[in-house]
């Protein structure tokens, strides 16, 4: 019973980070409207973002988590001014098929520029024994952060002005404009928004497990089946679905083996999809 | 081409290419010959996939589960059960169409992006759970099967050609039929044309399995031509992908824009891979942004804007 609960709570501190990915992917989908297949390729440059800092420049890794929000907001306000802002009022499927093409793009230039080598952040290793449970300090730290970084992401679109803003464009677009609302800024700092926990995630991501440049692959398809899970644009959602997925994969992983709980994601997305399309928490 | 005397000169120039092509084994080298193949593959590939998305505006990004299925049903008949080729193959692709029915019936009430991530998810499941444990009896697991389905080279050539001359030949007759028009008009709106009285979830569910038949049928071959399958192989992401950039380089939704796209790309792909083969993936991916950026309509929908080709259903 001990192990299990302990299995437990190890995949709700996998899932919390699966959270924060997820919540960048239903933020900017919900609100801006494009599907960022791409998602998962900014956690990777997130991950390598503090591998390099902390292997060249010997920067604190947990410094990198807090340096990569404000990084990787502006990577994503450039890539959405500069390309997916023109794609908001086309077929949705254009920006799927485009961000498609970004993320291989992205894989692959990461491939040639930094080798296929699989590479990790040596911070904090160890563990933290509590009531005779073990937890590795990494990935308690990580937990926390992850919970740090969606308190204040929840806080923010509930209470601030941006916020409200953000959730008024995500409404209704075009009453949201007529109201006085600068729905492209907002799309902007959305999409900023989304990439930064992207690279944040990533970051998070490089302290606990191996980074290499094909990760985002495995990261975006839990993101979906976290978006699935959790419903479209919906933050609470997005914190629920991860931590589902983080039990489900540790306890499949424990109970079943590891290649069955790779199949998690995808047969969650099927079931969610064709039984409770509108997420498993109606608003 | 409602000039008799035009439509001749149009069969005429078809009949000579045809001459030309069904000959080719006669003179061209082994280099040569592999590369038609490819080109016709893909180029099977992009009808099809175009068939489905190109018409009914469901973006499709599981081709590579028709390819996958299709290619290890007919493998391991050919390497297990000692199957020939030629009723392998065909068995695969209507093993592929008749799940698909199943699939499309499922998935097809799934609109818009929703359905484009459910078929990448039922991809990447079937991905993992071939190479799962529990499958490896029949599947043979992650280490794949390598086989030889003793076939010559001209013969595999002259069976793909055969199969991409049928598949234009039906996507060239839906596209101009009636159902053509249905399926046109699901992708302009689909509650519209559910109004006017069109059965959308049958005609989608019609043009969904045959794009399956004919897209697992050069699957098969295609493995057949590789004499090797494994789960990653099979299920690449990068079946999907290749087909879906030949066609919005063609021209989505046009009847021969996906044979001139698999036509260039496979030899823009044969140099890239020849000169920078660590990235030609990524150019690639700037390919694809850089035509949904600037060139969405494909180079016969470009054409037919500008009046060079008439504008009809037909091209």
């Amino acid at each position: 019973m001990l192990n299990f609960l302990e299995i437990l709570i190890r995949g709700l501190m996998l899932g919390s980070v699966y959270a924060l990915v997820g919540m960048g992917l239903t933020l900017v989908w919900g609100v801006v409207g494009i599907v960022n297949i791409a998602h998962g390729e900014f956690v990777m440059l997130g991950a390598y973002f503090a591998f390099w800092a902390f292997s060249l420049l010997h920067v604190n890794p947990l410094f990198s988590v807090a340096l990569s929000i404000p990084v990787f907001f502006f990577a994503g306000v450039v890539v959405h001014r500069r390309i997916t802002e023109r794609l908001v009022k086309e077929h949705e499927l254009s920006a799927l098929i485009l961000t498609f093409g970004m993320s291989i793009l992205i894989w692959n230039l990461a491939q040639f520029l930094w080798t296929n080598t699989y590479r990790s952040v040596p911070y904090l290793t160890g563990n933290f024994p509590f009531m005779g449970l073990v937890f590795g300090k990494s990935k308690t730290i990580s937990f926390g952060l992850a919970i740090l970084i969606t308190t204040a992401i929840f806080l923010f679109l509930r209470y601030s002005r941006w916020g409200k803003a953000i959730r008024a464009t995500s409404q209704n677009s075009e009453v949201a404009l007529v109201c006085g609302i600068n729905t492209i800024k907002m799309r902007m700092l959305t999409f900023g928004m989304g990439i930064g926990l992207a690279g944040a995630a990533g970051a998070i991501i490089s302290l606990q497990w191996v980074i290499f440049p094909q990760m985002g692959g495995s990261y975006i398809s839990k993101a979906f089946a976290i978006v699935v899970l959790g419903g479209l644009g919906n933050i609470q959602g997005a914190l629920a679905g991860g931590l589902i997925i983080g039990a489900l994969e540790s306890l499949v992983t424990q109970y079943l083996t590891a290649k069955m709980a790779q199949i998690i994601p995808s047969v969650t997305i099927l079931v969610i999809l064709l039984l409770r399309p509108t997420g498993l928490f109606r608003k | 081409m409602r000039n008799p005397l035009e439509r001749n000169w149009v069969i005429l120039g078809i009949a000579i290419l045809m001459a030309f092509l069904i000959s080719l084994p006669f003179f061209a080298t082994d280099y040569w010959i592999t590369l038609v193949i490819l080109i016709f593959v893909f180029t099977v590939y992009s009808a099809g996939w175009n068939l489905f998305s190109g018409l009914t505006g469901y973006t499709n990004f599981g081709l590579a589960w028709f390819i996958g299925v299709s290619g290890y049903v007919s493998t391991l008949l050919i390497a297990d059960y000692g199957f020939l080729w030629l009723f392998a193959w065909p068995i695969g692709a209507i093993f592929t169409s008749m799940i698909s029915i199943g699939v499309g019936y499922i998935l097809l009430r799934i609109k818009g992006v929703y359905f484009a991530i459910a078929m990448v998810a039922l991809t990447e499941g079937t991905r993992e759970l071939f190479g799962t444990e529990y499958l490896t009896p029949i599947t043979h697991g992650g280490k794949g099967v390598p086989f030889v389905a003793g076939i010559r080279l001209p013969t595999l050539y002259w069976s793909i050609l055969l199969l991409a001359f049928i598949t234009v030949l039906i996507c060239y007759k839906v596209t101009s039929s009636k159902l053509g028009l249905r399926l046109m008009a699901i992708r302009e709106d689909e509650q519209a044309a559910e109004t006017l009285g069109i059965h959308t979830t049958r005609d989608k569910i019609i043009a969904f399995v045959l794009s399956a038949f004919f897209v697992g049928l050069a699957g098969a071959i295609h493995f057949t031509y590789q004499n090797y399958i494994d789960p990653t192989f099979a299920f690449n992401i990068n079946l999907t992908l290749t087909p879906i950039v030949m066609t919005l380089f063609g021209g989505v939704g046009t009847v021969f824009g996906p044979v001139i796209g698999a036509t260039l790309f496979t030899f823009i792909h044969e140099i890239l891979w020849a000169e920078l083969t660590l990235l030609y993936m990524a150019i690639f991916g700037g390919i694809l942004m850089a035509l949904i950026l600037f060139f969405p309509q494909g180079l016969l929908g470009w054409m037919k804007e500008r009046g060079i080709l008439p504008r009809i259903r037909k091209i």
